[in-house]
């Protein structure tokens, strides 16, 4: 697990009350959204906030872009490095 | 109508945690803790748990004993202030211009509590959430009792939280978190009656302490009187007249 990786995780837990997990036991591939993680779309609204705050990364609410992004960690990593090459 | 029967009812504050310990309690009181220890709600799946802030756990702490073998039920959610602490924190981020928490804001209407239940319970009858300035108590009765009317029986589930210290110079309210669940029904349960009454009766306790020793068997009848608006007074009644 990368420093980014374990960065976004502890954003996600951070962001949304998760008090029982731990980044280790969110998996960088699974699904974040109805499986997997199981989160809902409060949850991706608070996460694109959290984004916002964390890492300045504006997204649009409700593209198939954002709906990729949102995939799992791996992804939001993916997006993270992406935006901070430009 | 203006009679009917509570088939069970549950209530909750700090250190009081069923009927025994309010009958208990009101005979010999004790200052309580103004914040409620961790209700555990086991019955919520730890992804909604999250959710319920102190008045959410408040209320589902008091409401889901009563509901274990009932898959459905209308109910009635009243509540004089609502969530003031989680408000009062969205409006402090605003004047600091910081963007919003959707999940606050989505949390901080007055019918999030009933909401959040209606989900974990999968329980999709009607619910009407409710606010009144005074007798809070007599109108969520009320409210409850027209529901009697179209279903055999009705949730009322009553709970506020102490206002935060910048409100709390405006206006008196108990000093702890408390919620109150009874379950209304047209055939179960002992007998009440509600009563308009002509003049305001002077009340020595609260509201909410005078209805607890009512339902304690304490005492045999609460008023409820406003300095504005209607008075009114429950009391236990005769089956025959219910």
């Amino acid at each position: 697990m990368s420093n980014l990786h374990l960065d976004v995780k502890q954003m996600i837990i951070e962001a949304l009350d998760l008090e029982d997990i731990e980044a280790d036991d969110i998996s960088d591939s699974d699904p974040l959204f109805v499986d997997g993680l199981g989160l809902d779309s409060i949850d991706a609204l608070e996460i694109g906030l959290a984004l916002q705050k964390r890492y300045g990364i504006k997204l649009k609410a409700d593209s198939d872009e954002t709906r990729q992004h949102f995939a799992s960690v791996n992804a939001l990593v993916a997006l993270i490095q992406s935006q901070a090459e430009k | 109508m203006s009679g009917f029967r509570i088939q069970s009812w549950n209530a909750v504050a700090p250190g009081l945690n069923c009927p025994e310990d309010w009958r208990n309690w009101l005979q010999a009181p004790y200052l309580l803790d103004t914040q409620l220890a961790k209700i555990p709600l086991k019955q919520i799946p730890p992804l909604l748990r999250r959710r319920f802030t102190e008045l959410g756990r408040c209320a589902a702490g008091a409401a889901l004993p009563l509901l274990e073998d009932i898959d459905s039920i209308p109910s009635v959610f009243a509540s004089r202030h609502g969530d003031t602490p989680l408000t009062l924190s969205l409006l402090e981020g605003i004047a600091a211009q910081q963007p919003m928490s959707p999940t606050g804001f989505s949390l901080a209407v007055h019918n999030a509590v009933s909401g959040l239940l209606s989900i974990a319970r999968k329980d999709v009858s009607e619910v009407t959430a409710i606010a009144a300035s005074e007798q809070l108590i007599a109108h969520a009765l009320m409210e409850a009792m027209t529901q009697l009317q179209e279903h055999e029986r009705v949730l009322c589930l009553i709970y506020d939280v102490p206002l935060p210290e910048l409100y709390q110079p405006y206006v008196t309210t108990e000093p702890f978190p408390f919620a109150l669940a009874m379950i209304l029904s047209r055939g179960t349960g002992e007998c009440f009656q509600l009563a308009q009454q002509q003049s305001a009766v002077h009340a020595e306790v609260s509201e909410l302490m005078a209805m607890m020793k009512c339902l304690c068997g304490l005492e045999e009848q609460v008023c409820f009187s406003g300095t504005r608006g209607s008075h009114w007074q429950l009391c236990k009644a005769d089956p025959e007249q219910v």
